[in-house]
């Protein structure tokens, strides 16, 4: 009976003293758990999340949105995994593709970020070019187009072309350079296509310049005996007096609305070109201020009349109009007769006391050649 | 007795071992996250841009924090709920601020569209008082189409505005206004000069 309860006693020890050794291996693991930190994946997710937010500090959302979103992935790829492994039993987590997700992340992220800062600052530049490209070629359409008579459709273009230029601007100036880059795309686009039209018609205009060029040649040449020559640039918008070869006096002139091209009939608002003479001073007798007929339709253009209604290209009823003069109440910066040259009072004025009747007048396109007017400006 | 209590305190140990207290504060993390979402519903993260991304960047902090807590063996969300609250905090904030910055940007374009309308109002009386006749005919003919591009201008303004886009609707007011003050100096200039004909 004693040698059973020793038996019991000693039993009784020996599992007493595992479990004291149990408790004592469950406290060591439990304080080792609660001390060790390098388990878990901080540093790696920090390094990707530190990595995206300064990529989307420098814009790689917009500018590199491809490689953004793909770090973004691999960032909430991460964040999953790391997740999941935390749902395991402690002892069988492994972190080890969360790291590699967030590594991934972390180098798309950088990878991104070195893009965008590329695209941002290419994007930057190549708004300022096509901003710098608008306003020559809106300075171009100021100084060669605003005054030719140019249809509908291309003064719609070039003005949706300027308001779009203005947004672009405005646009560009917030630094949101991909809405500029896009709206000065659209505004080049109307106002190159405006400005060629233009440009287009002006060449087409200048095939007479070596008519114009000899004209303005026999004007100064008549001017040499000493007799007073009128000679009207009307690209340049001027009425110059020629004496003994010389430019006395050169003003600014208005002319009808349709001014490109010479004057075939009534009514078609185009001032006519070619060598003519006053034929009358109107010191009261008009509504114009002053007045100097001159002898339209000449014989040429009476000539030229007849070939187009025969060749059907006038109608058989159309007139060839009459009543062209030079004369005052112009200075309105636009072409507004139909047909005349007008000059502001105070230089019709000049006009009349230099002028007589007979007083040969040269009416032209332009005295300069296109490529000297143009320079190396491309529409 | 003595064995039991040490039976009774190996078990608890045990259990401690094994299982962890500490729950993730699920409740504030889905307040916070649908706070962030209110304020993106009101578009900061077009109107406060920079205010939204730290917004969202700490939310994922937190995010991280929460699952480093996680990781351990007794997870502590003390901190984390502390984040949290300011997180909220945040978002309403971010919210309020992108509010007020829309509000803002509303009343620039009411105000501008009024200079415009203001500005379209004056253009056409000016363009009754131009010169009559075919000396003013011209000139106002030019005006016309861009009168007309204005006034196209101002009603997509109205489009973008109901559409939402009111950054996009506050640029082309503001280049509308460019051109009708263009037109104005234009109009005025060319009466002027026909006033000074008839001196």
């Amino acid at each position: 009976m004693n040698q059973v309860r020793k038996k019991k006693r000693r039993l009784k020890k020996k599992y007493l003293y595992i479990l004291i050794g149990l408790i004592i291996v469950s406290i060591s693991i439990t304080i080792w758990l609660a001390i060790r930190d390098d388990g878990a994946p901080n540093d790696a997710i920090k390094s990707a999340r530190e990595a995206l937010a300064e990529a989307k500090q420098l814009n790689a959302s917009i500018y590199a949105a491809d490689l953004f979103a793909e770090a973004e992935q691999l960032y909430d790829s991460a964040m999953v995994n790391w997740s999941r492994e935390n749902e395991r039993f402690f002892l069988f987590r492994n972190y080890d593709r969360t790291r590699s997700f967030a590594q991934k992340a972390k180098g798309k992220a950088k990878e991104s970020s070195t893009v965008s800062k590329e695209r941002a600052s290419s994007t930057q530049d190549r708004v300022e070019t096509m901003l710098a490209d608008l306003k020559n070629k809106l300075d171009v359409y100021e100084r060669l187009f605003k005054d030719m008579p140019l249809s509908n459709r291309e003064l719609d273009m070039h003005n949706r072309g300027k308001m779009l230029t203005s947004e672009a601007r405005i646009a560009y100036e917030s630094q949101r350079y991909p809405e500029a880059e896009s709206k000065a795309k659209k505004a080049v686009e109307l106002v190159t296509a405006s400005n060629l039209q233009a440009g287009q018609k002006l060449k087409e205009y200048f095939q007479h310049y070596p008519k114009w060029s000899s004209l303005a040649d026999q004007a100064i040449k008549a001017s040499k005996g000493g007799n007073r020559v009128i000679l009207v640039d009307k690209l340049a918008h001027k009425l110059m007096v020629y004496k003994s070869g010389v430019m006395t006096h050169s003003f600014d002139a208005e002319f009808g609305k349709n001014w490109m091209g010479d004057k075939l009939r009534r009514g078609d608002k185009a001032t006519p070109e070619g060598i003519y003479k006053i034929t009358a001073r109107k010191d009261r007798a008009t509504k114009y201020y002053k007045a100097l007929l001159i002898n339209y339709p000449n014989d040429e253009d009476r000539a030229r009349f007849a070939r187009l209604k025969r060749s059907g290209e006038l109608s058989s009823r159309t007139d060839i109009g009459n009543l062209i003069e030079i004369h005052g109440m112009g200075g309105k910066g636009v072409d507004w007769t139909d047909g005349c040259v007008a000059l502001r009072n105070s230089d019709m004025d000049v006009l009349f006391s230099l002028v007589r009747t007979d007083t040969r007048v040269y009416i032209i396109g332009s005295r300069v050649p296109l490529s000297e007017i143009c320079g190396d400006i491309s529409f | 007795m003595k064995n039991k209590i040490i039976l009774a305190i190996a078990v608890l140990g045990i259990a401690v071992l094994f299982t962890s207290c500490a729950k993730p504060p699920q409740a504030e993390i889905d307040a916070a996250n649908a706070a962030i979402q209110e304020a993106k519903t009101v578009g900061a993260d077009l109107y406060v841009p920079a205010d939204f991304a730290a917004l969202t960047d700490s939310m994922n902090a937190i995010n991280a924090a929460v699952e480093e807590q996680k990781s351990k063996m007794f997870p502590s969300y003390g901190k984390v709920k502390e984040k949290l609250a300011v997180v909220s905090q945040m978002a309403v904030d971010t919210k309020a601020k992108s509010e007020s910055r829309k509000v803002e940007i509303q009343n620039e374009i009411t105000q501008l569209t009024t200079e415009v309308t203001t500005l379209m109002e004056e253009n056409k009386t000016l363009v009754t008082k131009a010169p009559k006749g075919k000396e003013g005919a011209a000139a106002i003919e030019a005006i016309k189409s861009d009168l007309a591009l204005i006034e196209a201008s101002v009603a997509e303004v109205a489009t973008l505005q109901a559409n939402g886009d009111l950054i996009g609707a506050d640029d082309k007011i503001k280049a509308a206004k460019e051109k009708a003050t263009s037109i104005n100096t234009e109009l005025k200039d060319v009466i002027e000069k026909a006033k000074g004909k008839k001196k």
